[in-house]
């Protein structure tokens, strides 16, 4: 006998519930109870091994995170892609068609890799980017460094 | 198809009288309400359990790194030490909460809240046995992709409320490690899924046998090697040694959660714990024939028929037996996490993401495509049969 | 039961975070509550039956874009200020008399129209149970694979363009 409609989520969403009563029972109502509250200018400052800390924390951040974010999000969607066309391949090799479904999906991880041996290619990938100056900006830096 | 724990309860006789009497003595069909009462009281059960493996994950790790250094290790409370994470618990919860001044008060709170509960949110389709599962998803692996994937927010987001540079920094190595590391995972567990035809974890455990020559490990070669691709993927994305460098303490005082103090550093340690006996579980149950037990123990029919229990008893056996194996393959591969942690040196952060861009990706990409086109070309044998085949047809031969 | 329960939820975590994404003053917790929203969205799917789609939304939208958003506000150096570039602390009132009565007047039109459309089948509609709950993945692999195998390669080469165009902007300009 299977579960009728969609009483198979039930655990999800009362797992995500016992996560929040036990974050809350232990944080807002024991914890609450038992642990002192004695604040002091200094225990609220940020810890920096002894210095005191000069400005915000919130600064401007490398764009190298924002391009591997990038890069991954393709590679996300193209799993989600690719997983319902996994999950039903067995079956078209079972009834024979398997040689079709197989060329699409090489040809669909293969338009995929090129963009990754594109990226890698262009130094994308390279977290410690290394710029390679042209013959022109080299003569120029010479000429600046003989000054 | 999408079997739950309730599913697996109801097809014993008892159940049904049970509802049968409920319902005459209430007055109404309580069907409902017990599906609700068995799932909770599972629920509550499996929270606990993991929050006990958490515990005992910290109390383990102490214990190994201390066999390996050659020290004692925590000894103290209740027996061998093994109370230690009870007594760290209540000290944890007796301590003072301090938040920065300058900190950002919402985000500081909710972020270990979200790490519990995208961290709790993946047991719910962790295939303990063919019975015992919470629920059995058709969407269970790619479920557990995306409710997974809190985790990154998560920690990105504790290191940002901090308002710490140590914290800012690793918050942002750990985003960008997770999503980084999860190409390759998600790559590798295409090539389970194209193999054995579902994403349902039964589905992918059943399709493998209880002995490791009929596991997915040894399968072909290319799931061989995306076993150590998945298992290095699995050990970064839970920001484990040699990948922890969102809390790495030489450089960053301890990360994203420098600034956490009392209960909500314990649950983000709790979740990360936790975060590693359910992927060291998703590991097993893809690659390590997850609850199978040798010689189809695991379905009871053995006790039934030679030893001559009920069938009820026979059964309720088989699924322990597969809990066993599950628990065992997780606490082997739990050990190895740990174990590499005390062996191997920290990695540099741009060492990091080439490993995953330019050896891990291409591997797995590779991998996939040999694992669909050993599916077609062999339709979908094992090597050992392809093997043992070719030599029959040579024997043949001659 | 369990459907209702669910979809009231799941439309409190969209209308709630998309309600508190507009209010926020601070980028970050807009980001937050974006998540919650994109989390109801998918409980949204479940209960109309599409559980790939669900995953699908978590796996790209809450793991993926949320990441990047946040990413992306942190290349602006994340929200020390929280007042706009006049100065004002408030959410400003945008736009003048005139907007607002055209924003109104467009509000009762879109409104009209599109309840004249719904009204049709409202009037017809009649409550049903819900069909027994099935899986929608192997639907999707057999029409990704048969009717729709054109989409389907096109969408990678869409994703190649998007790939590369990614890494062409945020690539720093050599000069």
């Amino acid at each position: 006998m299977s579960s009728t409609n969609l009483d198979v989520f039930m655990p999800v969403i009362i797992l995500i519930a016992l996560a929040i009563i036990m974050f809350v029972g232990a944080i807002g109502v024991v914890g609450k109870l038992l642990r002192p509250h004695k604040p002091t200018p200094l225990k609220e400052t940020p810890y920096e091994c002894g210095e005191a800390p000069v400005g915000s924390a919130w600064s401007n951040f490398n764009v190298r995170f924002y391009v591997v974010s990038l890069i991954f999000i393709i590679f996300d969607v193209e799993g989600a892609l690719m997983f319902p066309v996994a999950a039903v391949f067995k079956d078209f090799v079972a009834i024979g068609a398997g040689g079709v479904v197989l060329g699409s999906l090489l040809l669909f991880i293969l338009i995929l890799a090129s963009g990754l041996v594109y990226c890698w290619k262009k130094g994308d990938l390279d977290w410690v980017k290394s710029f390679q100056l042209s013959e022109d900006q080299l003569k120029k830096l010479n000429e600046v460094e003989a000054r | 198809m999408n079997n739950t724990i309730v599913s697996y309860l109801s097809q014993f006789e008892g159940h049904q009288k049970f509802l049968a009497v409920a319902s005459e003595f209430l007055g109404f069909d309580v069907t409902a309400l017990v599906g609700f009462v068995i799932f909770f009281t599972a629920c509550f059960i499996l929270v606990n359990v993991a929050a006990a493996i958490g515990g005992l994950g910290t109390y383990a790790e102490r214990k190994i790194s201390a066999d390996i250094q050659m020290r004692q290790g925590p000894n103290r409370v209740g027996p061998y030490g093994l109370l230690q994470f009870l007594a760290d618990g209540v000290k944890m919860i007796l301590k003072e909460d301090v938040v920065p001044a300058q900190a950002d008060k919402f985000l500081f709170n909710i972020a270990p809240l979200l790490a519990l509960s995208g961290v709790f949110a993946t047991l719910a389709v962790l295939p303990l046995s063919s019975g015992f599962i919470l629920t059995d998803l058709n969407i269970g692996i790619f479920y557990l992709l995306g409710v997974g994937s809190v985790v990154g927010v998560a920690i990105f987001v504790g290191g940002y409320a901090s308002n710490s540079k140590w914290s800012l920094l690793g918050g942002m190595r750990g985003a960008s490690q997770i999503i980084s590391y999860e190409v390759p995972v998600t790559m590798s567990i295409i090539s389970i899924v194209l193999l054995s035809g579902g994403m349902s974890l039964v589905t992918v455990t059943e399709s493998q046998g209880g002995l490791p020559h009929q596991w997915f490990i040894l399968h072909n070669p290319f799931t061989f090697i995306g076993f150590f691709v998945m298992f290095i993927g699995t050990l970064a994305e839970a920001n484990r040694a040699p990948f922890d460098l969102p809390e790495a303490e030489s450089e960053l005082v301890s990360g994203y959660h420098t600034e956490y103090t009392g209960m909500k550093f314990a649950f983000f340690a709790l979740a990360e714990y936790a975060e590693v006996f359910v992927l060291c579980g998703i590991v097993s149950a893809l690659y390590l024939g997850g609850y199978k037990v040798p010689m189809d123990l695991g379905n009871g029919v053995f006790f039934v028929e030679n030893l001559g229990l009920p069938a009820v008893i026979g059964k309720n056996i088989g699924q322990l037996l597969q809990l066993g194996a599950f628990f065992t393959k997780t606490f082997l591969l739990y050990y190895v996490v740990i174990w590499i942690r005390w062996t191997l040196p920290r990695m540099r952060v741009d060492d990091l993401m080439t490993l995953c861009w330019k050896y891990l990706t291409p591997i797995s990409l590779f991998n996939l495509i040999g694992c669909a086109i050993w599916v077609y070309f062999f339709e979908n044998q094992s090597m050992w049969s392809v093997i043992f085949k070719a030599g029959a047809a040579g024997a043949g031969h001659h | 039961m369990f459907e209702n329960i669910l979809f009231f939820i799941s439309s409190f975590l969209v209308l709630g975070g998309a309600t508190m994404v507009v209010l926020s003053k601070n980028l970050m917790h807009a980001c937050i509550f974006l998540l919650f929203t994109l989390f109801g969205v998918a409980g949204l799917y479940l209960t109309l039956g599409a559980d790939f789609l669900a995953a699908a939304q978590l796996v790209v939208y809450a793991g993926g874009v949320v990441i990047l958003m946040l990413f992306g506000i942190m290349l602006t150096g994340g929200t020390e200020n929280k007042e706009n570039r006049f100065g004002i602390e408030k959410i400003p009132g945008m736009g003048s008399v005139k907007t607002y009565i055209v924003a109104g007047v467009s509000i009762l039109f879109i409104a009209t129209v599109v309840l004249k459309i719904i009204a049709n089948y409202m009037r017809h509609y009649q409550q049903t149970d819900l069909p027994e709950y099935m899986t929608t993945v192997e639907r999707i692999g057999h029409s990704l694979l048969t009717d729709h195998i054109l989409a389907f390669e096109i969408s990678s080469i869409l994703l190649l363009g998007a790939l590369i165009g990614a890494a062409m902007i945020a690539r720093p300009r050599k000069s």
